[in-house]
């Protein structure tokens, strides 16, 4: 008998806690976990905001979320600290962030004190104030999502085939296309930078700079255009071992990835020493 | 400098050069434009400070407190490159630390600014100082996305006061009047136009302002909101901020101040607390009929300057047609 009186009295508190929830939250728990934040972050209807202050949102936030600072909801009537804003400045504080009637709101705010973790709870408070049922508050505030995946011990797989020396360059000056990624005027000699002892290029290289990979607004070239660009310098046999330098072994690497990567030459490498350790080698050739 | 083979704190630091980049030709080895813009600026000359006080003067007392007193107390305060991109200044002889590290940072400007301004233009526009958050900072802006790079290191002239600089932000610089959408907001800005600053309507609340001078006795913030007349431009309501300085500031150097009343102790200030709407943009009432929040003789500060009373402004009853 004790024990039905028992379950009588807890789901009699169930159904009290349960019931204000279901009046006014019908799409969303009122606290979601991070867990729930990721599978839902790209849902159109999730507006995610983030209270904290201007400067810790700019330097990281959640992906989607727009940053109105918790100190926006609130304001100073007289002496009293803390009231409710105006309705017509809420009205706009809501409308400019595109909430809609319908929209699921998550509140993301730090932990770091007590007073951040309330706010979190006080704009929540104020948007169901306003009329937004949908309202929830991330668990653990924006720490939490933060937080960094453990370390884990790496085993890496070297392919060692990619990064050649001054001796693999020399010994493939007559087989491999070795290819000089600066502009002209350094390939041809007429500049050179300070720290490289000679100017000029490496006997038989040709010239690609690499900033014929790129558009004007420093995205790549598409596919075909770039393998336009590569071809009558490279060649289009993917087997061939082709070295890619520049300076210091840079500007090598944009070429090379696009050939190696992008248009699949599976022998293409780069001259990590570069003109500065070739040009500083007398006994190596180069040409003007 | 310092001697990095020690692990004790005494020895690393030993022969260390506290403030290596005082001297601007150190970072101007590459930052060369920087620092010669930054040689002639406000933020490292204070001659706005010094072109305000000096105003109080007269010529013989100004060639004093040159010798005397503005090295050794107002240019101390001047900030050097590493001041603000790598330590705080020292303000009053409290350095609140290094930003990151030792490391050089760009900017942060929750620190970088906030060192020297968090004694009330930060917080004031953060909201921390209670009269809500400023607009610009709610729609996300920071520091920076008002005051310019020329505005921080100068743009290479001399200035004497900030008013000066062009690189200074004014509110018409993004906000052009005429084209409101509202009929009533569109004359409201009509009518004030080259009356009212900006600040005068939207400027939301309390600011911090100071009772009694730094060198006089029981000095105290207090907040506060007044209206009143610009020094610089007598036609123009304001926001006015109390920065009052007592006769007997730099007695001890020798001036008594001869010219203590040419300026006002109510300077005209850009508020940090903008907002869309105040209670002065919803109603006419409270400046045409109830004079709220206006400077009056009773509030004057007592033994302030006397040019403080020609900045009260005795507004006019509205004349409905």
């Amino acid at each position: 008998m004790k024990n039905v009186l028992k379950k009588c009295f807890m789901l009699v508190i169930l159904m009290l806690f349960f019931i204000p929830l279901a009046a006014f939250s019908a799409n969303v728990e009122p606290v979601v976990s991070t867990d729930w934040l990721a599978n839902n972050i790209s849902n159109p209807k999730v507006v995610i905001i983030d209270i904290r202050k201007a400067e810790d949102y700019k330097e990281n936030h959640i992906q989607n979320s727009i940053n109105i600072v918790a100190k926006s909801w609130i304001t100073k009537k007289k002496d009293i600290l803390n009231e409710m804003i105006s309705d017509d400045d809420l009205k706009d504080l809501i409308g400019d962030a595109g909430i809609r009637q319908d929209s699921v709101v998550v509140i993301a705010g730090t932990v770091a004190a007590p007073i951040d973790l309330v706010s979190a709870a006080r704009v929540a408070w104020t948007l169901i104030y306003a009329g937004v049922k949908d309202v929830a508050i991330l668990n653990g505030g924006v720490e939490k999502w933060e937080k960094k995946p453990k370390a884990k011990p790496f085993t890496p797989k070297f392919d060692k085939t990619l990064l050649v020396n001054k001796d693999y360059v020399m010994k493939n000056l007559d087989k491999a296309i070795i290819v000089d990624v600066r502009p002209a005027d350094f390939y041809s000699g007429d500049k050179k930078q300070t720290f490289v002892e000679r100017a000029g290029h490496i006997k038989n290289a040709k010239n690609l700079p690499w900033g014929t990979l790129l558009n004007e607004d420093k995205t790549y070239k598409s596919k075909d255009e770039i393998e336009k660009i590569m071809a009558p310098v490279i060649g289009t046999d993917k087997t061939k071992t082709i070295i890619f330098y520049c300076d210091t072994g840079m500007f090598a690497t944009p070429g090379w990835f696009m050939a190696y990567s992008l248009s699949g030459y599976a022998n293409a490498k780069v001259y990590d020493g570069s003109a500065q350790e070739w040009a500083a080698d007398p006994n190596v050739p180069m040409d003007k | 400098m310092g001697n990095e083979n020690s692990n004790e704190k005494e020895g690393a630091h030993k022969d260390i050069r506290k403030k290596p980049s005082a001297n601007l030709e150190v970072c101007g080895k590459c930052h060369t434009e920087i620092a010669g813009n930054y040689s002639k600026s406000l933020h490292y000359t204070v001659h706005g400070f010094q072109h305000s006080i000096s105003r109080r003067f007269s010529k013989k007392e100004e060639t004093v407190f040159k010798n005397k007193v503005f090295g050794s107390s107002c240019k101390s305060c001047h900030a050097s490159c590493g001041d603000c991109h790598v330590l705080s200044p020292s303000v009053e002889g409290i350095s609140a630390g290094l930003i990151e590290g030792h490391k050089f940072v760009k900017k942060d400007e929750a620190k970088t600014c906030a060192f020297c301004h968090g004694g009330r233009v930060y917080p004031e526009f953060t909201g921390e100082y209670g009269g809500g958050v400023d607009v610009h900072y709610q729609k996300g802006m920071t520091c920076m996305d008002c005051h310019k790079k020329e505005g921080l290191h100068g743009d290479g002239n001399m200035y004497l006061t900030k008013n000066e600089t062009k690189a200074r932000p004014k509110c018409k610089d993004c906000h052009k009047t005429g084209g409101e959408a509202k009929a009533t907001v569109k004359l409201a800005h009509s009518k004030h136009e080259g009356k009212v600053s900006c600040y005068g309507c939207h400027s939301q609340g309390e600011y911090r302002n100071c009772y009694n001078c730094h060198m006089g006795k029981g000095s105290t913030s207090k907040p506060g909101f007044m209206l009143g007349k610009d020094q610089r431009h007598e036609k123009t309501l304001t926001t006015l901020r109390l920065i009052p300085i007592v006769k007997d500031t730099f007695l001890k150097a020798g001036i008594k101040m001869e010219g203590f009343d040419n300026v006002a102790d109510y300077k005209a200030t850009p508020v940090h607390n903008i907002k869309k709407r105040t209670e002065r943009t919803r109603s006419c009432d409270v400046c045409h009929v109830e004079k709220k929040d206006f400077l009056t003789r009773e509030m004057l500060i007592e033994k302030g300057s006397k040019a403080n009373e020609n900045l009260i402004f005795d507004m006019k009853a509205l004349k409905i047609k």
